[in-house]
């Protein structure tokens, strides 16, 4: 069918030899669908028309992902049986070429340096070892000894060599024009999240804006696609993994709520509102989510490591929110960046800071930390460190908290590395142990102030 | 400006076309911005180590203003001339009608491997020039396979290997295949009801930037007793690794932490040369011929011209014995006429250039940031019991201030590498270099200089028991007048020692030394 085509166009370009007219923007693909999961993994639905002839025969299935997982391949459609699925990678290449015609008989087309003059040889190609040997009526040569111009035209080029990885399928059918549904799974596909956050101080809100960003790395282009994004990283066979992700710590509570986004199972799908070409070694952006002034509030945090000291280490600044329904972003929010913006004094946006979130249900209350505060930092001091016993000590601690802004701030001071044991003797303000490990003092910092908390800590290190 | 109707440059493929939509769009080409502003931002984790001016670790909000002309319909708009360093997942586009619908950055480079990709399995031109007769013969053939490891195609007579055959070849192709483009390309689709002017801003985070506040320290000629002063000038310098200038540009830095996430690695363009591996080409004079060795290092670079110059009878330099003008050095301060103003932005401290300047391409760039007279300061040497044993060692000093508005200062002090320049006869001198980290209001300052071989210190062990060391610390002073000194001994001390107090959970032996005198202690650590 192919040679018949060729055959045409020659015909049809035999007035205007040198441009061809050829669009190199086709695609074998038919109507397709590509559902893309967060773990670089996508299932790539294709519904083609074949024109099957009765009976057996082998169809080619050219513009599939060329990392295509050949062995999730399934193909069906009406009245069609599969006999065998092949998935051949051995590349066709000059040096194969040559390989592959060891034995057999090619065209060589000698061309005179000197006049330009063309004459044409049959050669028999006798080995393909370091040099191509071959036979010219009864003598041996090598091809190209002489390092003058030869072509060397081959009547065929082998089977099972192909230009790209390709899948072939033989089935048996009535025959006629069938539709097909063909589906694999492929890797090189990935999404993930990115968001806009503007952040207005003196409102105390945030703006935020979702962005799915999607990749492709599969080496194939899909025009015109129906894209479907699953917020999930489903399991991929190797072994059971029931061990939790590592959380990012940007959840202080997990939500509860749940709206009428749709689902998968347990994930969460974000369908794209119109076809679009997914380009291989393009990375797209489609927006999903715009919410206005929704409250946020900013905080200082600090945690100290046992026995920490240090001159001046900045605070973070970290900013809460809520995704729930009233008063928050009221969605889910899929894993991503989340990337903070302040308008400064001009009023054009600024860059404070990012951060990495993992799938965050709704209704969660949320700590973004932006970076290190410039004027808010924590002076800690081991100030006395005494043997009491031969197993415990007495540890005096001094956490000095300046703050260089023209307003009162909060921080929220901790020290961690208690491991369960190690008790407070004695403070100057009142503490809150969040857990066995770690203690925390919520600290009005006046402006342009400083606050100082001592604390005695009776542990057995 | 350029708008080109891709309705009109495929024309003849329409009906080819089985994505009928894509025939729709028009593509719309931003070439550049009108206007723009660049916020760079330091280098993460960079600390004390100098700016890699090859290609500059930390990153830069850019906001371009652009305007294009949309049509009505559905539109393809393509920017061109962003920074190449673009991360293509922080572009924020506004200004337009009906917002956009998707953003892509494609990464297909036109390329002779994009090009036989693009027509795999598709015609193309095969001309061959005589060389003898110089007549060239254009031929039509289709691509049997390429682009990996060589290409074949497929000609009236039968299958070939592109430039197998020692002859001259050239492949010629009818058109730009759609999606490949020159550069890794921003694009954007959207929709207008009219054909109208938008004017967009375009906002992104790009890496290849970097920025440093550089302090001239400038020590003040002080009488003995005198509260000695410095002045303290910073430059603010940019550094932009891009090949992308920045003309005209509002140029703001941001000083503080912000938070960076490590990002995965931008999909890589695709396209690249043809590799053409033909089959084995070996002739029967060609003998495998390897030695095993390394092959010989290469001849040693040629002397420079100014030594060629004096061998040959020439220039050559003399020393002389003139005293350079002290008194015209000592002005040697710069005089700012132009001082980035700063502000507060969040928790974070943004400097604003007040002037448009031009960021080059492959450039640094220095604008005054910070100018300080008359900075009160104290001279103080410094030692960690620790560091010295029985011979005397040459003690460290720093320049130790406040950063209030008492000692002079009161600002916000960005980290940067420091130059402290003392006074001598023949003018200010550099007397060290020292780096300060980020320091707010009301910190203390702490630039350390260098050490002095006229201030020194020797700790000797006088005696140990199995729980108790006995030491001796010996602090002495050549100068010719008085200093200040503070050891630090971070052990747990026995009893008292005379003049150690503790200062932050450190006992610390502060002391004045007079000039042309000796100090010295005796204290007992608790061994363990």
């Amino acid at each position: 069918m192919r040679l018949f085509g060729f055959a045409g166009f020659l015909l049809a370009s035999a007035a205007t030899p040198a441009i061809s007219q050829s669009a190199p923007d086709e695609s074998a693909q038919g109507d397709i669908s590509v559902t893309i999961y967060n773990n670089n993994q996508a299932l790539v639905q294709d519904v083609r028309t074949l024109n099957l002839p009765r009976g057996r025969s082998k169809q080619q299935f050219p513009d599939v992902s060329a990392q295509i997982r050949a062995e999730t391949v399934t193909l069906s459609g009406p009245a069609i049986g599969i006999v065998e699925q092949n998935f051949d990678f051995d590349l066709l290449t000059p040096a194969k070429l040559m390989e592959k015609a060891v034995g057999q008989t090619v065209t060589l087309i000698r061309t005179n340096p000197a006049t330009g003059a063309e004459t044409r040889v049959r050669a028999q190609i006798l080995a393909a070892n370091g040099g191509v040997v071959m036979k010219i009526g009864d003598t041996i040569e090598v091809l190209r000894d002489d390092g003058l111009p030869v072509r060397v035209i081959f009547d065929r080029v082998p089977p099972n060599l192909r230009a790209r990885p390709t899948l072939s399928i033989t089935l048996e059918s009535a025959g006629g024009q069938v539709p097909t549904a063909l589906s694999y799974l492929t890797p090189g596909l990935g999404w993930k999240a990115d968001y806009v956050t503007l952040f207005d101080e003196a409102k105390q809100t945030i703006d935020v804006q979702g962005w799915v960003t999607l990749t492709n790395n599969s080496g194939t282009d899909y025009r015109n696609a129906n894209v479907l994004l699953v917020a999930g990283s489903p399991n991929n066979g190797r072994g059971r993994n029931s061990s939790p992700q590592w959380p990012t710590g940007t959840i202080d509570s997990a939500g509860t709520e749940s709206n009428d986004r749709e689902r998968l199972g347990d994930y969460y799908l974000y369908p794209l509102a119109e076809r679009t070409t997914v380009a291989n070694a393009q990375q797209k952006q489609v927006s999903f989510l715009d919410v206005t002034a929704a409250p946020a509030r900013k905080v200082y945090e600090y945690t100290n490591g046992w026995l920490g000291s240090s001159d001046a280490a900045s605070a973070s600044s970290v900013l809460k929110f809520s995704t729930s329904r009233s008063g928050g972003l009221g969605d889910q929010l899929p894993a991503g960046i989340m990337r903070v913006y302040m308008r400064d004094r001009r009023g054009d946006p600024q860059f404070i800071g990012e951060s990495q979130i993992e799938a965050t249900p709704m209704g969660s209350s949320m700590s973004i930390r932006t970076g290190d505060a410039f004027d808010v930092k924590v002076k800690t001091v081991v100030e006395e460190r005494t043997r009491r016993s031969a197993s415990r000590w007495r540890t005096k601690m001094r956490y000095e908290v300046t703050n260089a802004r023209p307003e009162a701030v909060t921080v929220d001071l901790a020290q961690s590395g208690l491991w369960g044991d190690v008790r407070i003797e004695q403070e100057s303000q009142a503490s809150e142990r969040l857990s066995a490990d770690k203690v925390e003092w919520s600290l009005n910092v006046p402006a342009n102030g400083s606050v100082t908390v001592t604390a005695t800590f009776d542990s057995r290190y | 400006m350029i708008i080109v109707s891709r309705f009109v440059v495929f024309w003849a493929l329409v009906l080819a076309l089985q994505a009928a939509p894509l025939a729709a769009q028009q593509l719309v080409v931003s070439d550049k911005p009108e206007d723009v502003s660049i916020t760079i931002y330091r280098a993460p984790d960079r600390g004390d180590r100098p700016i890699n001016a090859g290609w500059p670790q930390g990153y830069a909000l850019i906001t371009e203003t652009r305007t294009i002309n949309l049509p009505a319909g559905e539109a393809l708009v393509r920017f061109e001339g962003v920074s190449e360093g673009l991360f293509p997942e922080s572009a924020i586009i506004t200004g337009l009608p009906n917002g956009v619908r998707e953003k892509n950055r494609d990464a297909r480079l036109l390329s002779p491997q994009g090009l036989v990709d693009a027509y795999l399995k598709r015609a193309v031109s095969i001309t061959r020039t005589d060389k003898a007769t110089g007549l060239s013969r254009t031929e039509n053939v289709f691509i049997t396979a390429g682009p990996d490891g060589g290409v074949i195609f497929e000609s009236d007579a039968g299958f070939e290997a592109l430039r197998c055959t020692g002859l001259p070849e050239r492949m010629t192709f009818s058109e730009v295949p759609t999606g490949l483009s020159a550069k890794p390309t921003l694009s954007i689709l959207t929709t207008s009801e009219r054909p109208t002017s938008a004017k967009l801003t375009l906002t992104y985070l790009a890496s290849g930037f970097d920025w440093q506040a550089n302090y001239v320290a400038t020590v003040r000629k002080s009488e003995a007793g005198e509260q000695t002063k410095m002045d303290l000038f910073a430059w603010l310098t940019v550094a932009n690794g891009g090949k992308q200038s920045f003309d005209n540009a509002d140029m703001m830095v941001i000083a503080g932490e912000p938070n960076r996430e490590a990002r995965e690695d931008q999909l890589r363009p695709t396209g690249g040369a043809l590799q053409i591996r033909c089959w084995p080409m070996q002739r029967t004079d060609q003998v495998p011929y390897r030695t095993g060795y390394p092959p010989p290092p290469p001849p040693p670079p040629p002397p420079p011209a100014m030594a060629m110059m004096d061998a040959a009878g020439g220039e050559s330099i003399i020393v002389t014995a003139q005293r350079r003008n002290g008194e015209m050095l000592a002005m040697a301060a710069p005089v700012a006429a132009v001082v980035a103003e700063q502000e507060d932005l969040g928790d974070l401290k943004l400097y604003r250039v007040p002037e448009r300047v031009t960021v080059n391409a492959k450039g640094q760039k220095q604008v005054a940031m910070i100018v300080q007279p008359d900075v009160r300061y104290d001279r103080v040497y410094v030692a960690d019991a620790r560091d010295y044993s029985g011979d005397s060692a040459p003690l460290s000093y720093i320049l130790r201030s406040r950063n209030d508005e008492k000692s002079g200062l009161g600002v916000p002090l960005p980290a940067g590498q420091v130059a402290v320049f003392e006074n001598s006869p023949v003018g200010p001198l550099l007397a060290g270099e020292g780096d300060l980290p980020d320091r707010a209001i009301d910190n203390e300052v702490e630039i350390l200089v260098g050490q002095s071989s006229d201030v020194r210190l020797s700790v000797n062990e006088l005696r140990r028991t199995k729980s108790k060391s006995y030491q001796r610390a010996t602090i002495s002073n050549a100068r010719d007048h008085p200093v200040d000194v503070e050891m630090e001994i971070p052990y747990e001390i026995a009893g008292r020692a005379r003049g150690v107090k503790k200062i932050d959970g450190v006992p610390t032996w502060r002391l004045t030394v007079p000039a042309h005198d000796e100090a010295e202690l005796d204290y007992s650590i608790h061994l363990r």
